[in-house]
């Protein structure tokens, strides 16, 4: 971007300055980013004189997208505040959503319990205490109907926080929901995370199916809402890196395992006979914001470009709205301390700002408290006041990717970049993503990811103020947000009562239905519509796919 | 002096796929030289059975759902009913509020490691309090 004349004499500038520089003290310590790479004193036009202006950033909604999505970026638009939320039961996590829907959130997320992520119902005994405990129970289409009363599901978007193994019964029951209340699904508009690596390395999965099954699965819900063009402005799945960053992997691994788990879903449906193009379109992302300032918003940049080099070279897309990486951050939970918990009110505002600054189409911020329990009411309005202040506040929209045209930031977008190419490479050696699965690669790939950061947190190369530096006790002060204790009462009576009402003769004939189309291994979603519209549960909905395909125990590794 | 290693249950009960702190852990206590049992998820009785059939001096519960009390009575229940109670050391580790620590010990629990705690504490608290 720069004459070599003028390089040149920079360079000899440079010189001059370095001399200078070490007539200084620099501190001991390692200046590396959070996935180790080395960080210079300084970066100059020197650092980025290949880059081709118009091939390598270009402008926001052009490729390769490096400076924004959308032309407009947040000029015609803002972010949408999502706050991921659900506790107790459908009625009182309908009540907080209210609560913050009026104080200006303007997207839903549900954060649903421990056994609608696993397909369990209450009646069973594996985790009834569980009930309510870290998510709203989500059992049978009447929760729906309780979770979203009086709140207008076609202006605002939901996402459905629930992974492969249960998306299929979650799904439908929200789209009859909405049938049954007088919507089009044609038109509604939400995301399922539906993301198979949240379910396998982002948490351990309890008596789900094998990878291969699960793959299936999520492939099955993209390809008959977006696709078959049944929900064809759903978002139908999530790729969150979010939640397998939080175990311990840097940010290069984060966007690698996303890209790879992309590329095998992308290539399953085109087994299936469509043509990336019918579908890529909907895919989305859910990325973390970590403590690292810079690298993180170099991730995000980073992130679009991949994402259009791979639709583009390796998918031939050929419509450009397909060609855009849209997504959604939240903050570093793991990030946030027990001790001393309003600090975590400043972490977490740091961490929104790198998103935004990032170009993100929607934001999570943690609640100050979510390091003890579940967010208060009070804990969550502080979380959402914070993407408030960003947004109404600071003026940072003012224009778009301000951070563009840094020598550090556009350097550090390219290296991350580099580094996440021969990572996916790593990935895609072992092969799709149920094969890193199922022959263990992403279990060691986490443990030693879960390792490292506690050592470093362990020897003090990686800073928690109240924990390795300035600690102090674990708080006590703080109110801890109790669920409700009654929610497995609550829950079996209306597992009950739906049960009362049903025409049971009816359901089973359709899950005779549903056993067969598991065994034939064909789209699962037209026959978990019709069960969860005649009163199936997640649970016996998933009965079947243990049944037919059986359940898996990860290669979990020490 | 016997030479018997310290034999250390970790074990998560209960459905909830958080893994990390468990994993973070067994390896600690693995490093450490003590016999390392990885139950993963078990039920309340898969846990009292493991920690009988192995003859454990330790059960690690790694809960991060939210309901530590409910698991934890229902393990120190079984475990006095099979008359092993006075036998096994029991530690609880997650995320639980520090308000909840005096139940949990009340309750017969010999330590609770919340967020933030190092892995050497455990460690150290293992060595120094345990009945050999």
């Amino acid at each position: 971007m720069f004459d070599n004349e003028y390089l040149e004499k920079i360079r000899e500038e440079k010189e001059k300055w370095e001399e200078l520089y070490k007539t200084q003290k620099e501190r001991d310590m390692k200046f590396v980013t959070d996935s180790e790479i080395p960080i210079k004193q300084l970066y100059t036009p020197l650092d980025i004189n290949d880059k081709d202006y118009i091939n390598d950033i270009s402008f926001p909604g052009v490729p390769p997208y490096t400076r924004g999505v959308y032309p407009s970026m947040y000029r015609g638009r803002l972010w949408t505040m999502r706050l991921f939320s659900g506790h107790g039961t459908p009625e009182e996590t309908n009540k907080r959503w209210k609560f913050l829907y009026e104080n200006g959130e303007s997207g839903f997320s549900a954060a649903v319990d421990n056994l609608t992520f696993n397909g369990i119902d209450p009646t069973e005994p594996d985790g009834a205490p569980e009930v309510g405990t870290s998510g709203v129970p989500l059992y049978c289409i009447d929760s729906f109907f309780a979770l979203t009363e009086d709140i207008p599901i076609d202006k605002i978007s939901v996402a459905l926080v629930v992974e492969p193994f249960t998306s299929a019964p979650v799904c439908s029951m929200y789209f009859n929901m909405a049938q049954m209340r007088g919507y089009d699904i044609k038109e509604l508009i939400g995301t399922t995370q539906n993301d198979i690596l949240t379910m396998t390395v982002g948490y351990i999965p309890y008596k789900n199916s094998p990878p291969n099954h699960i793959l299936r699965l999520a492939c099955d819900l993209i390809e008959w809402t977006v696709a078959m063009k049944n929900v064809p402005k759903w978002h139908p799945i999530n790729f969150t890196g979010y939640n397998y960053r939080e175990g311990g992997i840097d940010a290069v691994q984060e966007l690698s395992f996303v890209f790879a788990s992309a590329c095998s879903h992308i290539d399953n449906l085109i087994e299936r006979g469509w043509k990336a193009d019918d579908f890529v379109g909907r895919l989305a992302f859910h990325l973390a914001a970590h403590k690292d300032f810079f690298e993180e918003i170099a991730k995000f940049r980073a992130a679009r470009r991949i994402w259009y080099k791979l639709m583009k070279d390796k998918y031939e897309v050929q419509d450009p709205r397909n060609l855009g990486f849209r997504f959604h951050v939240q903050t570093a939970g793991s990030s946030l301390t027990a001790q001393s918990p309003k600090i975590n009110i400043i972490r977490t505002a740091i961490q929104a700002l790198e998103a935004n600054l990032g170009g993100c189409q929607s934001l999570h911020t943690n609640s100050y408290d979510e390091a003890i329990c579940l967010p208060s009411e009070e804990a969550a309005l502080i979380a959402l006041r914070t993407q408030q202040v960003i947004s109404d506040e600071t003026r940072i929209h003012n224009t778009i990717d301000p951070l563009a045209g840094s020598y550090f930031i556009e350097w550090l977008t390219d290296e991350v970049e580099d580094r996440v190419w021969k990572y996916i490479d790593k990935i895609q050696k072992v092969g799709s993503i149920d094969k890193a699965l199922s022959t263990g690669f992403l279990y060691k790939e986490m443990r030693d990811a879960f390792h490292k950061r506690r050592m470093k947190i362990e020897n003090g190369d990686e800073i928690m103020l109240g924990v390795n530096k300035y600690p102090v006790p674990y708080d006590t002060v703080t109110d801890v947000f109790r669920t409700n204790k009654n929610a497995i009462d609550i829950e079996v009576n209306r597992i009950e009562k739906l049960k009362a009402r049903r025409d049971n003769k009816k359901l089973e004939t359709i899950l005779d239905q549903l056993r067969d189309v598991c065994e034939k291994e064909e789209n699962v979603m037209p026959t978990v519509m019709k069960a969860t519209r005649e009163g199936a549960t997640v649970g016996e909905v998933c009965n079947v796919y243990r049944e037919i395909w059986g359940t898996w125990d990860p290669p979990l590794a020490i | 002096m016997s030479k018997k290693k310290i034999r250390v249950l970790m074990s998560k009960p209960g459905i909830d796929g958080h893994w990390r702190g468990g994993i973070v852990v067994s390896r600690a206590i693995r490093d450490a030289g003590m016999e390392l049992i990885f139950g993963g998820f078990q039920n309340v009785k898969e846990i009292v059975e493991a920690a009988i059939q192995e003859d454990v001096d330790v059960i690690g519960l790694s809960i991060h759902s939210g309901a530590h009390f409910a698991y934890t009575q229902q393990v120190i229940d079984l475990l006095k009913e099979r008359g092993v109670l006075e036998d096994i050391m029991i530690l609880v580790g997650g995320v639980v509020p520090a308000k909840d620590f005096p139940k949990l010990k009340e309750m017969g629990v010999a330590n609770v490691y919340g967020p933030g705690s190092m892995t050497s504490e455990i460690v150290d608290f293992i060595k120094t309090h345990i009945r050999k």
